[in-house]
C-alpha cells in the first residue's frame, strides 16, 4: 500500500511468486496450524536447495544476503501463497545470534545444518516460574571442569519435542544482582542423557509447545556462547528486528479476506452496524501498513527501528486479535465448527485462526510487558 | 518514530515551530468570542512565509510543494492551537490557481490579504460533500448558485469556495462574501471560534476549474481538507500528550510521582501508540499521494482514525490530570475542544467510515 518496488525489486518479486506458485505443494497452503515436521521439513529443504531459506543471513553463512526490502518481499510472497511458517528458531534466532556472537567452531558446527534443514532448534528461555519475569529464571548450569551440569526445567518450548538442539538461558551465578547478570547462553544437544520432553496441547488443538526437563545433563563447556554470565545481553541483542519481521501487515490483510468471505457467506455483510466495524478494521489494517512501512524506512536508514518499535508489536498483535474476534462475529454459527468451513470462495479455518490469535499478545513479551517497556524506555516515566 | 525528512522539509518544520512559539493556549484563550477570532496580521505573516501558497504551482508564483510539507506546517499549527485558518487558506489558494488563467483572487489569497475558505459541507455528517444539493445555473460570466452550506469557517473570510451541482455534475465555484444574495449566521464553537451557515440565493459565482490530474475539483478539495484537518489533529494530540506526560512525572501522590503507577503508565502508552500510529499513517499517505489526486480511501482512512483517536487521546489526557484537568483554568481542556472541532468538520469518524464502506465496496 505504501511501499513500492523498484523495477529490479518488482522483477525479483515476480521471480519469487512464479517459483512459489510452481513449487509449494497444495497440501501445505493456507493451513491455520503449522504442519508437523514430516510434512514441513521437505518444504524447508526445497527452499534450502533453491538458496532461499535464509534471506536475511549473509552469503558466506549460506544465506541470501538479501536487503531488508527483499526479505520483506519474500515474506509477503510466502504469506500470499499461503505458505506455512517454517521452524523459525534456527533461522531467525540462534542462527543470527551465532553469526553475531558465536565462535568459529560453533558457527562451523551449527550453521550449515540449519541451512540444510537437517537439525531442528528449540528456544529454552521461559520457565514455569519465569515467564514475563524472565530474568528470575532458575535452570542451573554448574561449571565442572570442561563441562556444565544442567538441572531445571524449560516450558513453552516451541517444537521442543521435534527438536534436536536447544539454545537456552541458564543461571550460572545464583548470587548475581541484578538477576540478569548471572545468566549465560548455552547450546544443548536434546538427545543427551537426562532430558525429558513432554508436549503441551494448546487451546488451538495443536502441540506446538512442550516442556523440557533437565536432570543433571552434561553439556560441554565449549557450548557456551559468548562469555560466562553475558547471556542476557546476547539474547536481547536482536529483538528489534524480530518485532519488525513479525509485524508484517500481510497477515492482517489475509485475516480481512477471511472476514469478508465469512461475512458474505453468513449474510451479515448486509448489516450496516457490521459494515461499520469492518470499515474500522480495514482502516486499522491500513494504519498498520503505514506503521510497518515507516519502521522499514527507518531501519533501512539507521539499521535499527529503535525502542519505539515496541508499539508495532502492541498495535499489530492487538489488531490481529481484534480481526479474529470480528471473524467470529462475521461467521455466526460457523464459528463453532472445529474443522475448516467450506465456502464458495474456498475453505476458511475460522475457529483455529481465532484460537491461534489469542497467543500473539502473549508470546515475545506480552502486551502488558511491552507497555512497561515503552513507558520506561520511550516515555521516560519514573520507576515504581 | 522519527520522520525521514529532507533538509528543506526540516527547515520548514522548524520555521513552523518558531511561528507557533508566538501562539499557544494563552493566545488561543485571548481570541475566544473575538471578532474575528484570529489575528489577520498573523495570517499575513503566514502568507509572507510562503505557507498560504505552499501548494500553488511555481508557475503561478507558489512554492509548488506537496502534502508532506502541508502536513508538517499544519501539525505545528495544531500543536500551537493556532487560530488563523492556515490550512483552509492554503488549500483554497491551491484551488484558485488551477485552469488556464488563475482566479483574480489568487494573489491576495496567497499573501494573506484576503481569506478564502471552502464551503462544501451541507449536513451535519458531511455525507453530501461529493453530491451537493446547492445548485449552479447559468452560463460562464453569469453563473448563479443557490443553496445552503453549513459549518463553514467563515469567520473573517472574504470569499468562499462553494461546491454546487450543475448540468455537468458537482463543480467548484468562487463566491465573494459581499456578493448579492450571500448571507450567513454564525454560531459560537466550543473552542471559542465561529462556524457559519451560509445561505446563497441566486448568488453570482465564478467557475473554479479542476486541476487536470484531478478526477473532480470538489473531490480533490474535499480529500485535501481531510488530510489538512488530520494533520492539525495530530498536532493537537502530540502536544496534549506532551503536557500530560510532563504532569505524570511531576505530580506526586502516595509519596511517588503518579507516572510510576502501572495503571497510568499503560494508559500513557495507549495515548502514545495512538498518536504515533496517526503520525505514520498521515505521513505515509502524504509521501505517496499527489495533493490533487489523493486516493479517497486513504484520505477517508486518515480522517476517520485521526478524528477518533484525537478524541480518545485528549479525553484520556483530562482523565490523567484528574480534577485539575476539568477546570477551565488548566490548558489541557483546550486541546479536547480543538479536537472536537476538527474531528467533526467534514464528517466525524463514523461518517468517514460510512464513506469508506462505499469506496472500498464493502457490500454483499
Amino acid at each position: 500500500m505504501f511501499r513500492h518496488d523498484s523495477p529490479a525489486e518488482a522483477e525479483f518479486r515476480q521471480e519469487v511468486r512464479t517459483w512459489l506458485d510452481a513449487s509449494l505443494p497444495l497440501s501445505l497452503r493456507g493451513r491455520a496450524t503449522r504442519p508437523p515436521p514430516e510434512e514441513l521439513m521437505p518444504w524447508y529443504r526445497t527452499l534450502s536447495k533453491k538458496g532461499w531459506v535464509a534471506p536475511h543471513w549473509p552469503k558466506e553463512c549460506g544465506g541470501m544476503g538479501a536487503t531488508l526490502n527483499e526479505q520483506i518481499m519474500m515474506s509477503e510472497e510466502l504469506a500470499r501463497v499461503g505458505a506455512p511458517q517454517l521452524a523459525a528458531q534456527g533461522l531467525n534466532h540462534i542462527g543470527p545470534i551465532l553469526i553475531e556472537f558465536g565462535n568459529e567452531k560453533q558457527k562451523a558446527q551449527h550453521l550449515p545444518p540449519i541451512i540444510e534443514g537437517s537439525v531442528i532448534w528449540a528456544q529454552g528461555y521461559s520457565e514455569p516460574g519465569a515467564g514475563s519475569d524472565l530474568a528470575s529464571l532458575q535452570t542451573r548450569a554448574t561449571l565442572n571442569g570442561d563441562h556444565f551440569v544442567v538441572r531445571g526445567q524449560k516450558i513453552w518450548t516451541t517444537w521442543g519435542h521435534h527438536s534436536d538442539w536447544m539454545f537456552a538461558l541458564v543461571r550460572t551465578d545464583p548470587q548475581a544482582q541484578p538477576h540478569h547478570a548471572g545468566i549465560s547462553f548455552l547450546l544443548l544437544d536434546l538427545h543427551s542423557p537426562g532430558i525429558t520432553v513432554r508436549p503441551i496441547t494448546t487451546i488451538a488443538g495443536d502441540d506446538e509447545f512442550s516442556e523440557v526437563f533437565f536432570d543433571d545433563v552434561v553439556v560441554p563447556a565449549k557450548n557456551l556462547v559468548g562469555r560466562l554470565n553475558d547471556g542476557w545481553r546476547i539474547a536481547n541483542a536482536l529483538l528489534g528486528h524480530e518485532r519488525l519481521s513479525t509485524s508484517n501487515p500481510q497477515y492482517a490483510m489475509m485475516a480481512l479476506d477471511r472476514i469478508k468471505t465469512m461475512a458474505r457467506v453468513s449474510g451479515v455483510m448486509a448489516d450496516a452496524a457490521f459494515r461499520d466495524r469492518l470499515a474500522a478494521a480495514c482502516i486499522n489494517v491500513t494504519a498498520l501498513s503505514a506503521l510497518f512501512s515507516h519502521a522499514v524506512e527507518l531501519t533501512n536508514q539507521k539499521r535499527s527501528p529503535g525502542p519505539e518499535s515496541s508499539i508495532i508489536k502492541i498495535f499489530g498483535s492487538e489488531l490481529l486479535q481484534s480481526l479474529n474476534e470480528l471473524l467470529i462475529e462475521a461467521s455466526g454459527g460457523h464459528a463453532t465448527a472445529l474443522e475448516p468451513v467450506a465456502t464458495a470462495f474456498g475453505e476458511v479455518d475460522v475457529s483455529t485462526s481465532y484460537f491461534q490469535s489469542r497467543r500473539v499478545t502473549i508470546y515475545g513479551g506480552s502486551s502488558e510487558i511491552q507497555r512497561n517497556v515503552v513507558a520506561r524506555r520511550v516515555l521516560n516515566l519514573p520507576n515504581n | 518514530m522519527d520522520l525521514h525528512l529532507s533538509s528543506e522539509q526540516t527547515l520548514l518544520r522548524d520555521s513552523a515551530a518558531k511561528f507557533i512559539g508566538a501562539a499557544g493556549p494563552k493566545v488561543a484563550r485571548g481570541f475566544r468570542q473575538k471578532d474575528p477570532s484570529f489575528s489577520q496580521a498573523r495570517l499575513k505573516e503566514a502568507g509572507e512565509l510562503g505557507w498560504l501558497g505552499m501548494l500553488v504551482p511555481t508557475s503561478a508564483d507558489g512554492l509548488g510543494l506537496g502534502l508532506t510539507e502541508l502536513a508538517l506546517v499544519l501539525e505545528q499549527a495544531g500543536r500551537g492551537l493556532v487560530c488563523e485558518p492556515i490550512g483552509f487558506a492554503a488549500i483554497s489558494a491551491a484551488a484558485l490557481a488551477q485552469g488556464h488563467a488563475p482566479h483574480p483572487m489568487l494573489e491576495k489569497a496567497t499573501s494573506g490579504d484576503a481569506l478564502i475558505v471552502p464551503a462544501l459541507q451541507e449536513n451535519a455528517h458531511g455525507t453530501d460533500l461529493l453530491v451537493p444539493r446547492t445548485q449552479a445555473s447559468g452560463a460562464n460570466g453569469s453563473l448563479r448558485v443557490t443553496g445552503t452550506k453549513s459549518f463553514v469557517c467563515a469567520d473573517g473570510a472574504d470569499g468562499f469556495l462553494v461546491s454546487a451541482s450543475g448540468s455537468d455534475g458537482p463543480a467548484l465555484y468562487y463566491v465573494a462574501r459581499d456578493a448579492a444574495g450571500c448571507s450567513f449566521s454564525a454560531t459560537q464553537t466550543v473552542d471559542g471560534r465561529k462556524l457559519a451557515t451560509l445561505t446563497l440565493d441566486n448568488t453570482p459565482a465564478d467557475f473554479v476549474p479542476p486541476r487536470q490530474s484531478s478526477r473532480n475539483a470538489v473531490e480533490a478539495l474535499t480529500d485535501l481538507v481531510l488530510i489538512a484537518l488530520s494533520a492539525e489533529l495530530l498536532g493537537v494530540m502530540a502536544k496534549a500528550q506532551e503536557i500530560t506526560f510532563d504532569y505524570l512525572r511531576f505530580r506526586r501522590q502516595f509519596g511517588k510521582p503518579i507516572g510510576s503507577f502501572q495503571a497510568l503508565q499503560h494508559k500513557a502508552v495507549d495515548i502514545y501508540t495512538r498518536t504515533e500510529v496517526i503520525r505514520s499513517l498521515l505521513y505515509q499517505v502524504a509521501a505517496n499521494n499527489d495533493p490533487y489526486r489523493i486516493d479517497p480511501a486513504l484520505a477517508v482512512a486518515v480522517k476517520a482514525k485521526a478524528s477518533e483517536d484525537a478524541l480518545f487521546v485528549t479525553q484520556a489526557c483530562i482523565q490523567l490530570h484528574g480534577a485539575i484537568g476539568f477546570t477551565d483554568e488548566h490548558d489541557i481542556g483546550l486541546y479536547l475542544k480543538r479536537a472536537m472541532l476538527l474531528s467533526s468538520l467534514f464528517g466525524n469518524a463514523a461518517a468517514q467510515r460510512r464513506r469508506y464502506v462505499e469506496i472500498a465496496d464493502l457490500i454483499e
